[in-house]
């Protein structure tokens, strides 16, 4: 109420009107169910998991730990091996995986493909794969002895690969997943980007007398800008907490080749019952993500 | 790994690819933990420990187990009701991996929806006493001290606490045997009763394969690509007395004893005589393929053995484990588990009744052997006919009569401490890197032991 006194528009002070009170709690009421959902399942653990991270041991010997967590961090090799595997597949898996993603999305956009509903939903299937079966079948395919992948390579006469026993070519093994898993997802949100760009533009340049390669350089890569912004970041974070997929192929082995971040986190959470370590990785991480997140949308959106 | 014994019955034991589904077990027991310890927390430190139990000698004993287990203690339970009246034992067949989330939940809530007696493997208990002191009823207050030279030595270290208190009392011991192929050593010409320690094995290398060619003589999962595989390297450390950890929980992973057992593998591995058991099943595969001559495994695989490869019958073996060094000790416990009581228990006294009663008469502990296969850890029953009882599995070898002789002769205590998992992943680490990169065992294991020292807060011995 001092609020409109003080605006001062009028001298007569405003009665408040019957029902008002319950009109403004109403939306509130109504909200009441998601925000207090949220406070509890999600605000809480992520606050109370930052107050985990200053404290060590469990159950009824926890104690206030300081910042010895993170230091500990800092100087735990194992952290350190994590984070760059992350990195490395990272840097490998995001350009493979987005560069296939917009060789599809433009075949598939393409006027000379035929049954093209067909097609997208056969590259949008791998994405819907559930986790455990994606793991399952791929330990079969890569199984060293009896895989199938191993046979075709015997059959063109390449020598047999020890897919999951070698610590460069699990790490390969996880970068072919990622990459079979997520393609065709990068994919569809390309082709609705290559389906937003104006017909005219293309026209436009084909008058100009622009050739196809010129064109996609010209035309449709800036149009796919903001998309490419959009998946170049989305899977970076993806990496960057990457889990599942080592997790269900090579349980981080062999030799930690394939141990990522938040498996690490797993691991001393879950496996070795610290928590608070495992709570500070967890804001490590965090600070990571928020980072790169940035740098991204600085590299990518300046030129806008 | 006491989850691998016949305790934790049907369920684990196929699954014995070769070694442990340990890390499965320790993340779903943590996932429970994680909501517990979350739950306890926040309720400032309602957690206590659980000490408000009652000394009630008559009521209701409720007891969690699993499987086989659980089928072998009812088989005691008429005849304790008989003897105590006023007490009635319900055990309930908890199952295993699940009565490690139902125990840990319950002691990190203080205790409550505990059962008053707790079947705990030896890889678990250490570090419920460490995480949830106060958790298990001191059995020393009970009367259980006067049992101390009644089991298998190497027991009584296991299951006491840091103060020297006990908080389980034993029940099944595992010791490590060497079961061999008889039919592929004799084409060799080698005795393997006649080896005394594994440089011996090493030596006989080259007549071993010349014979067999393709023929490994043992499996080991060499990238650990389905789980840690260190079965091998733990026993032959605990040949040696020693672990990743000393009886004190200082950090051991890089001592002499560790250093040796590692290059005991390095140089079988050098020889030629390891085969790789990777992914699923590789071990059973390798065993079912005529291709593994020798399985150092402890009590519990004579059963495993016989129903899993049914069609080598006859030609197994079973013999004492050569020691790691000349005149070394050749009997290693492996696991054990135990029965605790919970100190939530309004009737500690009765449940330690019922333990006593189950646990320290030879009556008892071999009716339950025969109903669940859980091998004793009470030394006064093995003087039962059983136990030299001829197995036609092994060329009628009375396998029992091996180990008892084993447990005769004493094993070191293990201390697996709260760390356990840690530890097998660090070491599993190392050998790894010794397999794969060439890695030298005393560099591998000295990092491993510095990385548990500065994970775990231990110090080095």
């Amino acid at each position: 109420m001092t609020f409109t006194a003080a605006r001062g528009a009028s001298a007569v002070p405003r009665r408040p009107r019957p029902g008002t009170a319950r009109r403004h709690a109403l939306p509130y009421l109504l909200l009441a169910p998601a925000l207090i959902t949220f406070a509890v399942f999600k605000a809480y653990p992520i606050l109370d998991s930052l107050r985990i991270s200053f404290t060590t041991g469990t159950g009824s010997a926890s104690h206030d730990a300081g910042w010895a967590n993170y230091r500990r961090m800092l100087h735990d090799p194992l952290f350190w091996t994590a984070l760059r595997n992350t990195g490395e597949i990272l840097a490998v898996q995001v350009p493979l995986m987005l560069g296939l993603a917009l060789l599809l999305a433009l075949g598939i956009n393409s006027a000379l493909v035929r049954m093209r509903a067909v097609w997208r939903l056969g590259v949008f299937m791998p994405a819907v794969t559930g986790l455990v079966a994606t793991g399952v079948m791929f330990s079969f395919l890569l199984n060293t002895d009896q895989g199938a992948l191993n046979w075709v390579l015997h059959s063109i006469g390449l020598p047999k690969v020890d897919w999951l026993g070698q610590p460069f070519w699990a790490r390969i093994a996880v970068v072919l997943v990622l990459t079979w898993h997520y393609t065709g997802y990068n994919a569809v949100i390309y082709l609705a980007g290559l389906q937003g760009i104006p017909r005219d533009l293309h026209e436009a340049a084909m008058v100009d007398g622009a050739g196809p390669l010129r064109r996609f350089w010209s035309v449709t890569l800036p149009s796919l800008r903001p998309i490419l912004l959009f998946t170049v970041v989305l899977s970076t974070i993806g990496t960057l907490q990457l889990f599942d997929e080592p997790y269900v192929l090579t349980q981080g082995g062999p030799d930690n080749a394939t141990l990522t971040v938040s498996m690490y986190l797993y691991q001393n959470a879950f496996h070795y019952f610290d928590f608070g370590y495992a709570s500070a990785i967890a804001y490590g991480l965090t600070v990571l993500v928020v980072l790169l997140g940035a740098v991204q949308m600085r590299l990518m959106g300046e030129r806008e | 790994m006491s989850e691998s014994s016949p305790l934790s019955g049907g369920p684990a034991r196929p699954a014995l690819r070769h070694p442990s589904r340990r890390a499965l077990l320790r993340g779903s027991s943590g996932a429970a933990l994680a909501l517990a310890a979350g739950a306890a927390l926040s309720a400032c430190g309602s957690s206590s420990g659980g000490g408000q139990g009652g000394d009630a000698a008559t009521g209701k004993v409720t007891v969690w187990s699993w499987t086989t287990a659980a089928t072998a203690l009812r088989s005691v339970v008429p005849a304790f009701e008989k003897a105590h009246p006023d007490i009635t034992v319900d055990v309930v067949d908890v199952g295993n991996p699940a009565i490690w989330d139902k125990i840990t939940v319950g002691l990190a809530s203080g205790g409550q929806g505990l059962a008053d007696v707790l079947h705990i493997g030896c890889d678990y208990l250490p570090g419920y006493l460490e995480k949830f002191p106060g958790g298990l009823a001191d059995l020393s207050a009970l009367g259980a001290d006067r049992y101390k030279g009644a089991f298998a030595s190497g027991l009584w270290p296991v299951v006491s606490g840091k103060n020297g208190h006990v908080y389980a009392m034993p029940w099944e011991v595992n010791p490590l045997g060497f079961y061999y192929r008889k039919d592929l050593f004799d084409r060799a010409g080698i005795d393997p009763t006649a080896y005394r320690t594994w440089d011996d094995v090493i030596a006989s290398a080259g007549r071993f394969r010349h014979a067999n060619p393709g023929c490994y003589l043992i499996g080991i999962d060499k990238s650990a690509t389905t789980a840690p595989d260190c079965d091998f390297l733990q026993s032959l450390m605990q040949l040696q007395g020693a672990f990743y950890f000393d009886l004190q929980g200082r950090v051991t992973l890089g001592s002499p004893q560790a250093v040796k057992a590692l290059t005991v593998i390095k140089e079988l591995n050098d020889a030629g005589l390891v085969g790789d058991a990777s992914g699923d099943h590789g071990w059973s595969n390798l065993v079912k393929a005529d291709k593994v001559a020798v399985s150092p495994l402890p009590a519990w695989a004579a059963h495993y053995l016989e129903t899993e490869f049914p069609k080598q019958k006859g030609q197994w073996r079973l013999t004492r484990p050569p020691a790691v060094t000349p005149g070394g000790k050749r009997a290693a416990i492996v696991n054990s588990t135990h029965l605790a009581v919970a100190a939530s228990s309004k009737r500690r006294r009765a449940a330690f009744a019922f333990v006593e009663f189950a646990l320290t008469r030879p009556d008892s502990m071999n009716r339950m052997f025969r109903a669940g296969g859980v091998f004793p850890a009470l030394t006064a029953a093995y003087s039962d006919p059983m136990y030299a009882q001829p197995d036609p599995y092994y060329g009628g070898q009375p396998v029992l009569r091996t180990f008892t002789g084993l447990l005769g002769e004493g094993a070191d205590a293990t201390n697996y401490s709260g760390d356990y998992a840690r530890a097998l992943k660090l070491a599993s680490d190392a050998q790894v890197k010794m397999f794969l990169k060439g890695g030298d065992p005393a560099t591998v294991l000295h990092s491993a032991a510095q990385q548990l020292a500065q994970q775990s807060g231990r110090r080095i011995a």
